[in-house]
């Protein structure tokens, strides 16, 4: 099928979303051409600045658009129980269900030599330095149930063990093999009451 | 349990397909490249979620159509379930009693089937790999849970293998990392020898005394379960759990150094033996097909015995190759208790009083006409 060329281009940015497939892409890309000039503008200026705004928090690696991250300035939090996750989504997630009040870390990934991340490749050395300067009594290892999740919480309870930091995982009501990410928010927080000591 | 119909749609090269079954003998006839064994694949696929022939799911979509489905309706002792089976471009959909499931150990096992094909023929012969197949399906239908713990095992030796290769370039220095993909490993790999010792003592129960009926007493046959650590049978999880931690420890520099995994269930094997000698090496032909028709009798008692009713045949295109003596060893066992499915391109190559009473469907370029017989 031949398109103008910005059209082609326009489907081609949208196959590259994740879930998007062509026909869709095709779908969405004449829709855009319907929208309002005002629309289009304020959307495509939304993804730049998404994009340019957005930082890493320092601190803890969240997405911000300050740093560091609102989470981590709240003086009324927590310091002694750090939970870490994989993916800034999942600390939505949590946030969403307002039942854990201590701070986070995320380590945008999880370890997985088949796609040459290893420890290193993810946010896990900024975590042993946090450990080492505050006050922390506790650790959650909230990575995803799967087999990359596991060993990346068993690699991190490995390093921090000598430490005498509590370590806990996530464990209960957690689709086995699925993401957090899909978890409701009760299977989330029942899984938060029922972690164990690793 | 029997399939008591099947629909496909844009399944290889059936565009739209309604069968009934019988719920003894079913005979598809046709000349070849018709549609016969596409046929047997679907029921195959409709049970196990996947095919045997082909590890590319597309390859089972119709040319030029978008998705294929396969419905079916199991009848069992006291219930029926309807199965389903979607294949599209985004991936593939297993529901149970209209249900997706999202995992396959939900799915896989209701259905029970066992599958003899020409080249089941050389299970004996042929790559442990095939040997290995064999077992693991077997025991992923009777105990799905093992089919969780084999996909498990499966990612976690690819990526240790992947972290070995690293070790072995020097491009990776993390033992630490390696310990924690060991531990990972051991814990799946003890679990899936434990099934295996398990699954081949009932195997031997029902195989020995079968092939000694099939060989009129001239031969027995042992099964031995060979592996690269040093267990004996009888030990517990926990046993074969801590035999792993040593050798894998005591093998470090030897693994990293190889920059693979040495030590593992995907390295077993198992060794036949008849009159107590290995018939892989020095088995004649007839002894390794005898081995291998016993094999799969067992497996059907073995169903039939852990599950509580006799598993779906099927029957592709192997009558033709066996004797008359063996042939007529197979269908007489199964005669009267066992759905089963046989194709052949012509009815006249079996010469068994079961035929007479078959259900028979031709079969011409995706096209079926049912024919009943007596
Ligand atoms: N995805 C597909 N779409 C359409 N047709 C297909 C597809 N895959 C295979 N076929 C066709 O199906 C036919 C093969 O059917 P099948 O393997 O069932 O033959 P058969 O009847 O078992 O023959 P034989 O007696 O030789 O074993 C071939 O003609 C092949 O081209
Ligand atoms: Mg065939
Ligand atoms: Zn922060």
């Amino acid at each position: 099928m031949y398109y103008p060329e910005p059209i082609s281009k326009l489907i081609d940015s949208f196959t590259k979303l994740p879930g998007i497939g062509p026909k869709t892409a095709v779908r969405l890309a004449f829709f855009v051409l319907n929208m309002k000039e005002d629309d289009v503008l304020d959307f495509a200026k939304a993804l730049v600045s998404a994009k340019r705004e957005l930082t890493h928090c320092n601190v803890c690696g969240h997405i911000t658009d300050q740093d560091p991250c609102v989470i981590c300035q709240d003086q009324s939090r927590d310091d002694s129980v750090i939970c870490v996750v994989q993916d800034p989504k999942d600390v939505i997630a949590m946030e969403k269900m307002r039942e854990f009040n201590g701070r986070y870390h995320v380590l945008h990934g999880a370890i997985s030599p088949m796609d040459g991340i290893g420890p290193d490749d993810i946010n896990v050395p900024a975590l042993l330095n946090r450990l080492k300067d505050e006050q922390v009594e506790e650790l959650i290892l909230a990575t995803n149930p799967n087999v990359e999740g596991e060993a990346t919480a068993m690699y991190i309870s490995r390093l921090v063990k000598p430490s005498g930091i509590k370590i806990t995982r996530i464990a209960h009501g957690l689709p086995m093999g699925g993401d957090l990410e899909y978890a409701d928010e009760v299977t989330l927080s029942k899984a938060l009451e029922g972690r164990r000591e690793l | 349990m029997y399939i008591k119909n099947i629909k496909l749609q844009h399944y290889r090269n059936y565009h739209e397909l309604a069968l009934t079954f019988d719920d003894r003998i079913n005979v598809i006839i046709g000349e070849n490249a018709q549609g016969k064994t596409n046929l047997m694949e679907a029921i195959y696929v409709l049970g196990f979620s996947k095919s045997y022939r082909t590890s590319k799911d597309k390859e089972l979509i119709q040319w030029e159509q978008s998705y294929a489905k396969i419905e079916g309706t199991v009848l069992k002792k006291h219930y029926q379930v309807p199965l389903e089976m979607q294949f599209s471009a985004k991936g593939k959909k297993a529901k149970l009693n209209h249900l997706e499931q999202r995992r396959l150990s939900d799915y896989i096992g209701a259905l029970n089937l066992v599958m003899f094909a020409p080249e089941d023929l050389n299970l004996v012969k042929g790559s442990p790999q095939m040997r290995r197949r064999f077992i693991d399906m077997e025991i992923g239908q009777i105990k799905p849970v093992y089919i969780y713990h084999l996909g498990q095992y499966q990612k976690i030796l690819k990526q240790r293998n992947h972290l070995l290769k690293e070790l072995q370039r020097k491009k990776q220095h993390d033992l630490t990392l390696l310990s924690v993909l060991t531990e990972q490993l051991i814990e799946h790999a003890s679990i899936i020898i434990e099934k295996r010792f398990s699954f081949l003592e009932l195997l031997r129960q029902w195989a020995a005394p079968i092939h000694q009926g099939i060989s009129q007493h001239k031969e027995s046959l042992t099964i031995n379960y060979d592996t690269t650590i040093d267990v004996l049978e009888s030990y517990n999880k926990e046993k074969i759990k801590h035999i792993y931690e040593t050798t894998f420890s005591q093998n470090q520099r030897k693994e990293i150094e190889r920059g693979t995994t040495l030590f593992g269930p995907h390295r077993d094997d198992l060794l036949f033996y008849v009159n107590n000698r290995n018939v892989q090496t020095f088995g004649s032909q007839g002894q390794q097909r005898t081995t291998a028709l016993s094999l799969k009798l067992a497996e059907i008692e073995l169903i039939k015995a852990e599950v509580g009713e006799y598993p779906v045949l099927l029957l592709d295109d192997v009558l033709s190759e066996l004797d008359q003596h063996r042939q007529s060893h197979l269908l007489n066992t199964i005669q009267g208790k066992v759905q089963t499915f046989i194709s052949t391109t012509s009815v006249s190559d079996i010469k068994h009083e079961t035929i007479e009473q078959a259900e028979l469907f031709y079969v011409e370029n995706g096209t079926i006409t049912q024919q009943r017989r007596g």
